[in-house]
């Protein structure tokens, strides 16, 4: 026992010498006493070499105070030298900050004064990493757990590879000039303003918001992606959106990795304050929005020379709007939306008008947002869709199928196509025989000729002509359904009109029965995302498209109520007790969800209703 | 006696002059303080631990079993220790902590970096608190798989349980103060499972947290509990807890261990109060109990002094030894400053608390109150459920068998459900595998 008490004895007094070294012999102090050292051979005079005989090694600090909350920067304890001139061909960290007229550095006598006085601003204002910092690794934030290494210097030892150089540049410090330099176009922070620039002309701003610049609800919000996110895993969102989010439908955007760098400084200049303003100002602004404000028309209109023509200037827009980042267009396809090759045939001018203004005034659920386009520019897009005529020579159904089809419904037909995640209603599986076997012929050359209304299924008679659509029809039977059809007899007891006659009643009747018996799949409100709706496929129908419920004809709709829609989760109501009064009453309550558009729909109620600026509509 | 010799007014003193007095200032001095000279005889050793405040809590003797190391493994002393670390270095980082959210992480910093001994004084109390959790952990089941809860030491069980609770509380309020994201998200689980709790569990949630979530009151609240109203609790109850060993006749031991080398068991006359009250006693009569013999009783125990102190010290140095080791090899971990906005995946509670947070994941109710709160009841009540007084004093007696598998079983059945939440849990709390 006395062995081990002497060797824990012993462990107890080596610990506490390390701890003391370690506390003793610092590192910066030995960058002081060479700064010491030198700057005393250097002295001109004895007054210099007697003031720095009186110095010792001692903590330096900043603490700032007029730029956010308080910092405490300490980078002056190692980096001694940044203000004597004499050192600026020396190595780090004993050497002079450089001067730079483009900083507002100004020389007078000789004599460099700085713009920015390290005085007021500290390092780690422009600079970022940890101003408390003693030892290098914790002050520049090679940390992992630190959110702000020095910007364009550091880069963490967890950050991917193939990023890492890029993330290496002075440029990166622009965001943090952006947090006082405000201005649209302040030139000394080029890639913000670029940035910026890329923000709306890719189309970001659709989806995204950022506080005072976009309204866009469908992806996370950026205001604050500056303070919350590094720039490893801002590059790597924009670069490879799936790396973060397996279920993230942003697209891949063909950016150069300058415009890349651009949007993340841009981005990471994004940080919810603005050291310039006070939060007066702030407030000020905020409760009237329409003031001071960058708006995506400022930004975008003033970006684009107009062409001459519609059609030209709609196609100019069309590239430059990245556009084909998710539909596709001749070459390009991003591969989440519909094909625009032959809109020009498919769609009149007006749904493309209205589309374009609110995609979801025509596809209900469509994921694509609403752009704040100038009427002019959206004028230009649908003029230039419009004349998207290609007709393809298409020869047979396969062929036919490969063209127009397979992009939605695979190609094996099984409803997986490439953009089939993006698409609501989910195209049809066409493999599913129990659904391909029990509808007549003519309900799918009617899907097919006249599209589905509502959704994203358009209607191909207009440049099919009705051979090639049988032609098609008769490819999918024999390659996918691969089952004789069935003889199909008609349910004798389904009316081919809606019996009763819509009324208050019947209505109050079939809500009862619809809260009863298909709010758990189709929703109290009717709009298809019941409770348990997410584990079914296809998904529940969404009662509430207004496009499809209107065209629907009512021998479909009390077919599928009474006797279900095989292969697919819809039971078949007769069983369960339902007559065809309770299949009516249900139609009638339904209609009733999907009042017809007043006779002459003004453009800016629309626009209004579905949440989107009314400014230049009128 | 001695002792009051030294009591007695010194009648030949010298009749002090100034200079007499000057030159035996400082032996004077000693004396006052110190009423016996360091010993050389057991006597003396007696006398000395006797008259010390910090030593008097030993007895003058000891029984030769509570010095076998293996039987007590010394836990409890070294709970002691750790708490006695804790303490030190806990009130060390007092003067540099700030329990504000806008300030408590920059101390941190401050603390890892620039504060002299800053770092190896977080380490120490990171590293001891989590020792401290297991020590005290540890010393229960040695208490349980000796039998030592029972009759006449059933109330130092219980208060022991007591302090194992306080243990754990004191551990989970001092994990917020970093006020980095480990620290916030840590504690929003934790006292979010305390929010499952029927009935009061939301307002227990609300009275810790002083708020609908973790924030600056929560933190001053933590801050108060962790560094005055847990510690004195525990300080109170660790005295009492001692007091309670010697009251209940020092430490369990075997019945055999009391026979006298003839075989017989060792006859201790217990004093009865004598009811016609003609009798008188001095203060030594109302002591009862099995309390160990001074004098020429042969028995098994020997002096305290050397044997114990010893035995304590050497608990003592080999802890510190390895607390430091620990702390200065390994840095207490600081990740990123608070984000309300940015939760990790999957936020876990602190270790200990794993557990219940595995089993909160299948059912809210018994992970979060049914499960500990039976564990709880059970642990307090055993030494008055079981009765028995057979076993006592042996590791796994097999007349404990019973009672021992069912301890063992639970006790495993929460470490590994420890395990399984700190090793085997991944984003969104699936199942993950570490290797």
């Amino acid at each position: 026992m006395k062995l081990a008490l002497a060797i824990a004895s012993a462990i107890i007094l080596i610990v506490h010498g390390l701890v003391f070294y370690d506390q003793f012999f610092h590192k910066w102090e030995r960058h002081q006493t060479a700064y010491f050292d030198q700057a005393r051979t250097q002295a001109r005079n004895d007054a210099e070499r007697a003031e720095l005989s009186d110095r010792s090694p001692k903590i330096e600090q900043i603490i700032v105070t007029q730029f956010g909350d308080n910092r405490v920067d300490r980078c002056t304890t190692c980096h001694l030298a940044i203000d004597d001139p004499r050192f600026k061909d020396h190595f780090q960290p004993l050497k002079t900050h450089p001067y730079s007229a483009a900083l507002g550095d100004v020389q007078r006598n000789g004599r460099w004064e700085r713009r920015h006085k390290f005085t007021d601003f500290g390092c780690t204002v422009c600079h970022d990493g940890q101003g408390r910092g003693l030892e290098t690794e914790y002050a520049h934030g090679n940390d992992e757990h630190w959110n702000d290494p020095l910007t364009g210097y550091v880069t963490q030892a967890n950050w991917r590879k193939e990023f890492k150089t890029h993330l290496v540049g002075k440029e990166y410090m622009e965001a943090n000039c952006a947090q006082c330099h405000t201005e649209e176009n302040f030139p000394g922070t080029p890639h913000v303003n670029r940035g910026r620039e890329l923000f709306f002309r890719t189309n970001c701003y659709g989806c995204h918001k950022i506080e005072g610049l976009s309204e866009g609800t469908l992806a996370p919000e950026l205001s604050e992606a500056g303070h919350k996110f590094k720039i490893d895993y801002l590059w790597e969102s924009i670069v490879d959106p799936r790396a973060n989010l397996a279920t993230s439908f942003m697209p891949k955007f063909n950016l150069s990795d300058e415009d890349v760098k651009c949007l993340v400084v841009f981005l990471k200049s994004r940080r919810g304050v603005n050291f310039a303003e006070t939060s007066l100002a702030r407030y000020r602004t905020r409760m009237s929005p329409a003031k001071a404000e960058i708006t995506p028309e400022a930004v975008l209109n003033k970006a684009v020379p107009k062409a001459a023509d519609l059609v030209s200037q709609g196609k100019q827009l069309f590239e430059d709007r990245a556009c084909t980042a998710c539909h596709k267009l001749g070459e390009k396809d991003g591969g989440i939306a519909p094909d625009l090759s032959f809109e020009g045939k498919l769609k009149d001018e007006e749904w493309l008008r209205d589309h374009f203004r609110t995609p979801r005034s025509r596809v209900p659920d469509s994921i694509m947002p609403a752009f704040r386009f100038s009427d002019s520019d959206f004028a230009a897009l649908t003029a230039y869709l419009a004349s998207q005529q290609a007709g393809a020579k298409l020869a047979d159904g396969a062929e036919i199928f490969k063209t127009l089809c397979s992009r939605c419904h695979g190609d094996k037909g099984d409803g997986q196509g490439k953009t089939a995640y993006y698409l609501d209603p989910a195209p049809r599986d066409l493999t599913k025989r129990a659904f391909m076997n029990s509808k007549p012929d003519d309900r799918f050359i009617k899907s097919i000729t006249d599209g589905v209304p509502g959704t994203s299924m358009p209607a191909w008679g207009k440049t099919l002509s009705d051979e090639q659509v049988h032609a098609v029809l008769g490819y999918v039977r024999t390659t996918f359904v691969k089952e004789p059809q069935r003889n199909l007899k008609a349910h004798a007891n389904v009316p081919d009109a809606n019996p009763t006659p819509t009324s208050k009643a019947s209505v109050a009747n079939g809500e009862a029965t619809f809260l009863k018996r298909c709010a758990g799949c189709h929703g109290l409100k009717g709009d298809g995302k019941g409770p348990n709706s997410l584990d079914i496929v296809p998904r529940p129908r969404n009662l509430r498209n207004r496009w499809f419920v209107t065209t629907l004809n009512d021998r479909r709709a009390l077919e599928s109520i009474l006797y279900g829609v095989q292969g697919t989760a819809m039971p078949s109501w007769i069983d369960y007790g339902l007559t065809v009064k309770d299949a009516a009453d249900l139609l009638n309550y339904i209609r009733s969800l999907n009042p017809p558009p007043a006779p002459a729909p003004a453009a800016g109620k629309t626009i209004a209703t579905a949440g989107t600026s009314p400014r230049g509509t009128e | 006696m001695s002792d009051l010799q030294v009591q007695d007014p010194p009648a030949s003193a010298p009749k002090g002059g100034l200079v007499t007095a000057l030159t035996a200032f400082p032996r004077n001095v000693w004396d006052s303080i110190f009423r016996h000279p360091l010993p050389d005889s057991d006597l003396g050793a007696s006398q000395t631990s006797f008259s010390n405040f910090f030593l008097h809590i030993h007895p003058v003797k000891v029984h030769r079993n509570t010095l076998r190391p293996l039987y007590t493994m010394g836990l409890g002393v070294m709970s002691f220790v750790i708490f006695l670390l804790l303490t030190i270095t806990g009130i060390l980082l007092m003067f540099y902590y700030v329990p504000s959210t806008t300030q408590a992480y920059d101390r941190m910093l401050d603390l890892r970096g620039s504060v002299a001994f800053g770092t190896v004084l977080r380490n120490l109390h990171r590293w001891s608190a989590h020792a401290m959790v297991a020590v005290v952990f540890l010393h229960m089941c040695r208490v349980f798989l000796t039998g030592s809860y029972k009759r006449p030491r059933e109330f130092n069980w219980v208060i022991g349980c007591i302090l194992l609770l306080l243990t754990l509380f004191a551990s989970f309020t001092g994990y917020l103060l970093p006020w980095d994201q480990l620290a916030f998200w840590a504690i929003t689980v934790g006292t979010s499972i305390a929010g499952y709790a029927p009935l009061v569990g939301k307002k227990i949630q609300f009275l810790l947290l002083g708020d609908q979530a973790v924030g600056q009151e929560a933190l001053l609240r933590f801050y108060v509990l962790h560094v005055v109203v847990l510690p004195a609790l525990i300080t109170l109850l660790v005295a009492i807890h001692f007091w309670r060993i010697r009251k209940d006749g020092g430490l369990s031991r075997p019945a055999e261990a009391d026979l006298q080398p003839d075989g017989k068991p060792l006859q201790v006359q217990i004093v009865q109060g004598n009811a016609s009250g003609k009798q008188t006693f001095g203060l030594m009569g109302f002591v009862r109990g099995p309390f160990t013999k001074v004098g020429n009783t042969p028995d098994n125990s020997v002096y305290a002094w050397p044997n114990l102190l010893m035995a304590e010290l050497f608990v003592f140095v080999v802890t510190v030894a390895a607390l430091l080791l620990v702390s200065l090899f390994f840095n207490a971990p600081l990740e990123e400053p608070v984000n309300v906005l940015h939760p990790p995946n999957p936020a876990k509670a602190p270790w200990y608390f794993l557990g219940l947070q595995e089993l909160v994941s299948y059912s809210a109710f018994w992970g979060g109150v049914g499960v500990p709160g039976i564990e709880v009841a059970l642990l307090m009540l055993v030494p008055f459920i079981d009765r028995k007084v057979s076993g006592v004093g042996k590791w796994f007696a097999k007349e404990r068998f019973l009672a021992n598998t069912l301890f063992v079983t639970f006790a495993l059945l929460n470490v590994i459900f420890i395990i399984i939440g700190t090793f085997f849990r991944g984003p969104n709390w699936a199942f993950v595998s570490p290797f």
